[in-house]
């Protein structure tokens, strides 16, 4: 069984770099979605933003968190909370998003 | 007076400020719900595949938009779920114009034009306002809206650069024109009220704006916004529109009445 990390809220982030947008193949932590995560008791709580207000992927993207942080034994449950501001725009993909994006062709 | 209310989430506000702040965002997301119907309608009988692609996106952002006002309405204990899709289409606070359908595509260019851009200043005037729960909600927003007027701003000129153009362009404008202005700033007592206490633009400075905003295309095909013809007699302060409601079969497809066994909230 995993143990709990030292610092649950560093590994909460490190492990949403595995969970990858639905349409763009960088992590949602690259593109700049995360806007929180920590650890209170056994409960994750993740503050998620979306690139578009109607972004047709919303809810993969909630399971795919979701799914991704209960595989560790020390996350009880999972909750996300939608955050809107401030509001997302390009500016948030991280270098290492850009670069990736680059090298598949999408300017960013 | 502005400041004698404790605002960010309206707490402790009278009742009748709370019910004109409900009325106003309902209306807001109501009538962006239809007029995502109303893009949506034309996704395969726009002039061109860009058009269509075009309208599809929009009708994305409307949708979108319409979501979040609703969700942010579970402050003035609404459920959310229950506003978009248990209600007969008399609860609709959508504004007059899109009761009926758009008979062409100037109608739809209008619409873009005039009900999206009014909807934008309407919107504006909240975020320039006291309440804050909506603040990043709207920036999101209205950062999403500079695309629709952009494109409003290109189709309007476009079809305004020939005859038929201009009296399509014209014919369909004045349908929904005071409609719009009248649904953004009716400046009855429920808006006013709001206005008064910082929650949004008075009656005549959201005009002002739209005016700034709309005339130097309207006046293309002859028309402006005009000044404030006050109240129509038939207005209900309640609803914040005149009578009438949206069409059914609009309701039916904004409610998703045939996948109701399937929905996924």
């Amino acid at each position: 069984m995993d143990a709990r990390p030292d610092n649950p809220d560093a590994m909460l982030v490190e492990l949403l770099h595995e969970v990858l947008d639905p349409e763009l193949p960088i992590s949602l932590v690259d593109l700049g979605l995360i806007y929180g995560a920590r650890l209170e008791g056994e409960v994750a709580h993740v503050d998620l933003t979306f690139t578009a207000t109607a972004c047709p992927c919303m809810e993969f993207i909630r399971e795919d968190v979701r799914d991704r942080l209960e595989l560790e034994s020390w996350i009880d449950a999972v909750e996300i909370r939608e955050v809107w501001d401030p509001p997302w725009t390009r500016d948030r993909i991280s270098e290492r998003g850009r670069r990736r994006l680059r090298t598949l062709g999408v300017g960013v | 007076m502005a400041g004698d209310v404790v605002v960010p989430g309206l707490e402790g506000a009278p009742a009748e400020l709370r019910s004109a702040l409900r009325r106003l965002l309902l209306g807001l997301a109501d009538t962006k719900r239809l007029l995502g119907i109303r893009y949506s309608d034309w996704l395969l009988g726009a002039p061109s595949i860009e058009a269509g692609i075009a309208a599809s996106s929009m009708a994305q952002d409307e949708w979108g938009h319409a979501r979040l006002l609703y969700a942010a309405l579970r402050d003035f204990g609404d459920d959310p779920v229950e506003l978009e899709h248990a209600r007969e289409p008399e609860g609709y606070l959508s504004w007059g114009p899109l009761d009926e359908d758009a008979d062409d595509w100037a109608g739809v260019v209008a619409s873009m034009l005039v009900l999206d851009g009014v909807l934008t200043e309407a919107l504006s005037g909240i975020a320039e306002g006291r309440y804050e729960p909506l603040e990043g909600r709207i920036t999101k927003m209205l950062a999403e809206e500079e695309f629709h007027a952009s494109l409003a701003t290109a189709w309007f000129r476009r079809l305004a650069g020939s005859e038929e153009g201009r009296a399509r362009l014209r014919a369909a404008t004045e349908v929904i024109l005071e409609g719009a202005l009248l649904g953004a700033a009716p400046g009855d007592d429920s808006h006013e009220r709001l206005a008064a206490e910082g929650l949004t633009l008075g009656a005549g400075e959201l005009r002002g704006r739209m005016a700034d905003r709309l005339d130097p295309l309207l006046s293309l095909i002859g028309l402006s916004v005009p000044t404030g013809a006050g109240l129509p007699a038939d207005w209900d302060e309640a609803r914040g529109r005149g009578p009438g409601a949206p069409p059914f079969d609009s309701i039916e497809r904004a409610r998703g009445d045939r996948n109701r066994a399937l929905f996924v909230e």
